[in-house]
């Protein structure tokens, strides 16, 4: 008598489906679930074309630009270097977002048998979600184009098959790397042993600058063979590299799956122990808004995450300015960079960082203008905190600066805060979201709205920037403060008006509850 | 004898949440001495009721006064006289429990509340965790926690949601005392559940709502039982 199966029997095609395939399918899934979750369809669409229509602009028009062949191989000695620069940019925001970004958080993941091969390709598809790499991969792809390509279109073509491929195999490679570094991390003694790699690093890096071997090391990087078989078009060399680059890609995403078990089996110590640890009473504080900006300092301060992003932004931007050998007038760019990278890591969605304590705190008599500047104030002395690192860092190598340059980049720092406090601010009340920022794999939203945030701060601060290393040049450091008070004006009165719009306690009831779900 | 006025009053509530109506139409009446139990199904509009007595979230339509006072217009005085436990979380997850009540201590101006705070702990045993980050705690903890610090300045009207979701017996006998101590000093407790039966001993009055509108209101004993029980399950239907 025929039967059909029991709930307990296994289907004969469950069985026959391949090991390899069962992530694979799972992150599909899971692509389909978290984008049935985004809120308004027609703007991530557009959003989508946006980043497609730029990407394949980087890649096709610069070609048609007007050179002489000298000026186009000048930029095609450069691309060796900008392919490591993207292989280095991968590993570290891979490393700082503590394996790579989720792509289901945490918080509702449990729910899912998610394994670490899902949660890895996961990360590899959200790698690409990141201003920084953007940028740099629309730079290379642009520079490729430039400088291989002209009226020759197969040369064009055949380069930017190199390139595509190139940026799979280093993403995936940063994408390993990171797994090994948390897995490390999380074992014992993962910490010490990072620091002192991290510390190790920064000696040899220093000691290749101080000895001039950059320029030698920048000749000897192996992406040269690879620009070399590009500029030959549609050749076997070509194709040998094309077929080590697919090899070495796919060999890098299926290795990154040992070491992303290896640190799904531990425990992140550091952050567990900031979770239950104890801290000594301190007395009661003197006013409301102490008590206010106290209890949001506890919250940004003692979350491991954000004092690592913060390291990260603060000290990363002050070590190349260091080998680098920046001079102040290019120093005066650093703090617009840092101050908007800080308020990636929570600015953005500022309420959303008691989570669900929210819903207590609003019940607290006070007055929701003091709630507003106790919040604001902590953002800005926490990108603040993270500038003068950078500027201290930089100024190693600088020398003492002019008064013209200390006024200037004193100027920068003032207006970039006040701008991406503002900015900041008016986001978190405009599209709070709720998230978990307990894990340094979480974002304050998500990943195409923060590409989106990440893009207009990067543009604002860095036309700020320009404008003050411009005025540093000039003799009279008064016209650095002139210049500073309409933007500080313009940045202060956008403010106040978000926190007329915090004030109503229609707009408060939405953020309230919406960071609260 | 004259009744005094009531210490809350909610006349005719709607809240909407865009197209969502999470309250249609609620009318409560509570007392200074007296514990009500709002009970429904999940979704029925208990938490979004509680968050307008709490001055969280402002009535689409109608109102409700709490301690005398407008929740729309005079929130910081409604917030002042009410202690509100939310139904989710309720803390903030980097800050220790004991920041918790200097918080609240301080925004509240309450002058050597220490000794209560300490006590209030213990009842809940919660004294050894009190310099621990909250991140770190249970449900059960966290919800113990958020008790204490509706119940820490002796409100005025104690709003409690889903207090006893999670929480182990000895938690809920804390819990229940907070509320006999409550009505023994005139205070007015509403108290927001699913669990019929620590409602009746808890409350004096049971509210049910269903859909986002009240369908009955009736008292604690008509509720008990087996009677009780098949009389709340067909208030549900």
């Amino acid at each position: 008598m025929p039967t059909a199966l029991s709930s307990t029997e296994a289907s004969p095609r469950a069985a026959a489906e391949p090991v390899w395939w069962r992530p694979v399918r799972d992150v599909g899934h899971l692509l389909r679930f978290r984008s049935a979750s985004v809120r308004h369809r027609a703007r991530f669409w557009w959003a989508v074309v946006l980043l497609g229509g730029i990407t394949l602009t980087a890649a096709i028009a610069p070609a048609f630009v007007t050179a002489t062949d000298s000026r186009r191989l000048d930029v095609a000695t450069l691309l060796p270097s900008a392919m490591a620069g993207i292989l280095a940019l991968s590993v570290f925001s891979a490393i700082a977002a503590g394996g790579g970004r989720e792509l289901i958080a945490r918080e509702k993941a449990v729910a899912f048998p998610i394994s670490p091969a899902t949660d890895h390709l996961g990360a590899l598809i959200m790698a690409p979600l990141n201003i920084a790499w953007l940028i740099q991969a629309w730079v290379l792809l642009g520079a490729t184009a430039y400088g291989l390509g002209g009226l020759d279109l197969e040369r064009l073509l055949s380069g930017q098959a190199v390139m595509v491929l190139w940026l799979v195999l280093a993403t995936s490679t940063g994408q390993g790397v990171a797994w090994s570094v948390e897995a490390v991390r999380r074992g014992r003694f993962g910490l010490v042993v990072i620091r002192a790699v991290a510390v190790l690093l920064g000696v040899a890096a220093l000691w290749v600058q101080l000895t001039g071997r950059v320029t030698d090391m920048l000749d000897r990087v192996p992406t040269r063979s690879l620009v070399f078989s590009a500029l030959e078009g549609w050749t076997w060399r070509w194709g040998q590299a094309v077929l080590v680059e697919l090899a070495l890609a796919v060999l890098a995403v299926v290795l990154g799956v040992i070491p992303a078990q290896l640190a799904a089996r531990r425990l992140p110590h550091d952050e567990l122990r900031a979770e239950a640890g104890s801290r000594m009473p301190r007395p009661m504080p003197f006013s409301d808004l102490s008590a206010l900006v106290r209890i949001d300092r506890a919250s940004v301060w003692r979350s491991v995450p954000m004092r690592r992003g913060m390291a990260v932004l603060a000290i990363g931007p002050g070590l190349v300015a260091v080998l680098g050998g920046l001079r102040w007038e290019s120093i005066t760019i650093l703090p617009g960079l840092v101050v908007s990278g800080g308020a990636l890591l929570f600015g953005v969605n500022a309420w959303c960082l008691d989570g669900r304590g929210q819903l207590w705190r609003e019940n607290l008599p006070v007055r929701p203008g003091l709630v507003f500047n106790a919040r604001a104030l902590v953002l800005a002395e926490f990108l603040g905190f993270a500038s003068l690192i950078t500027i201290v860092l930089a100024s190693l190598r600088a020398g003492i600066p002019t008064v013209s340059e200390l006024t200037a980049i004193s100027c920068t720092l003032v207006v970039v805060i006040v701008q991406v406090v503002g900015a900041g601010m008016r986001w978190s009340n405009q599209r709070p979201f709720a998230v978990d920022l307990r894990s340094a794999r979480a974002t304050p939203a998500p990943p195409i709205v923060m590409v989106g945030y990440s893009g207009r701060l990067a543009l604002s601060t860095t036309i700020t920037g320009l404008v003050f290393s411009g005025l540093s040049r000039l003799p009279d450091p008064s016209i650095s403060l002139l210049v500073a008070v309409p933007f500080v004006a313009w940045s202060t009165a956008r403010l106040m008006r978000t926190r007329r719009r915090w004030i109503d306690p229609v707009a408060r009831a939405r953020v309230v509850t919406t960071v609260s779900a | 004898m004259t009744q005094s006025p009531p210490a809350v009053e909610v006349r005719s509530l709607h809240v909407r949440f865009g197209e969502v109506e999470a309250v249609a139409g609620v009318d409560l009446t509570a007392y200074a001495g007296q514990a009500t139990a709002l009970l429904g199904r999940n979704g029925a509009g208990k938490s979004t009721t509680m968050r307008v007595l709490a001055g969280l979230v402002p009535p689409t339509a109608g109102g409700a006064t709490v301690a005398g006072h407008d929740v729309r217009t005079e929130t910081l005085a409604v917030k002042r006289a009410t202690g509100y436990c939310p139904d989710v979380g309720g803390l903030v997850t980097r800050a220790t429990a004991w920041e918790h009540l200097q918080l609240a201590a301080r925004l509240r101006r309450l002058a050597h509340w220490e000794e209560r705070a300490r006590d209030l702990l213990e009842r809940f045993e919660l004294g050894d965790a009190a310099h621990r980050v909250t991140g770190g705690f249970s449900h059960g903890m966290g919800r113990r926690l958020s008790v204490v610090l509706a119940a820490l300045h002796e409100p005025e009207v104690l709003l409690l949601d889903e207090p006893f979701d999670g929480v182990d017996p000895i938690g809920v006998d804390a819990t229940l005392e907070v509320i006999a101590d409550a009505r023994a000093r005139g205070a007015c407790v509403l108290v927001s559940t699913h669990l019929r039966e620590l409602a009746i001993q808890a409350c004096g009055e049971v509210l049910v709502l269903r859909g986002g509108s009240r369908v009955a209101t009736v008292s604690a004993q008509d509720m008990a039982g087996e009677e009780g029980a098949r009389a709340y399950r067909a208030l549900l239907d």
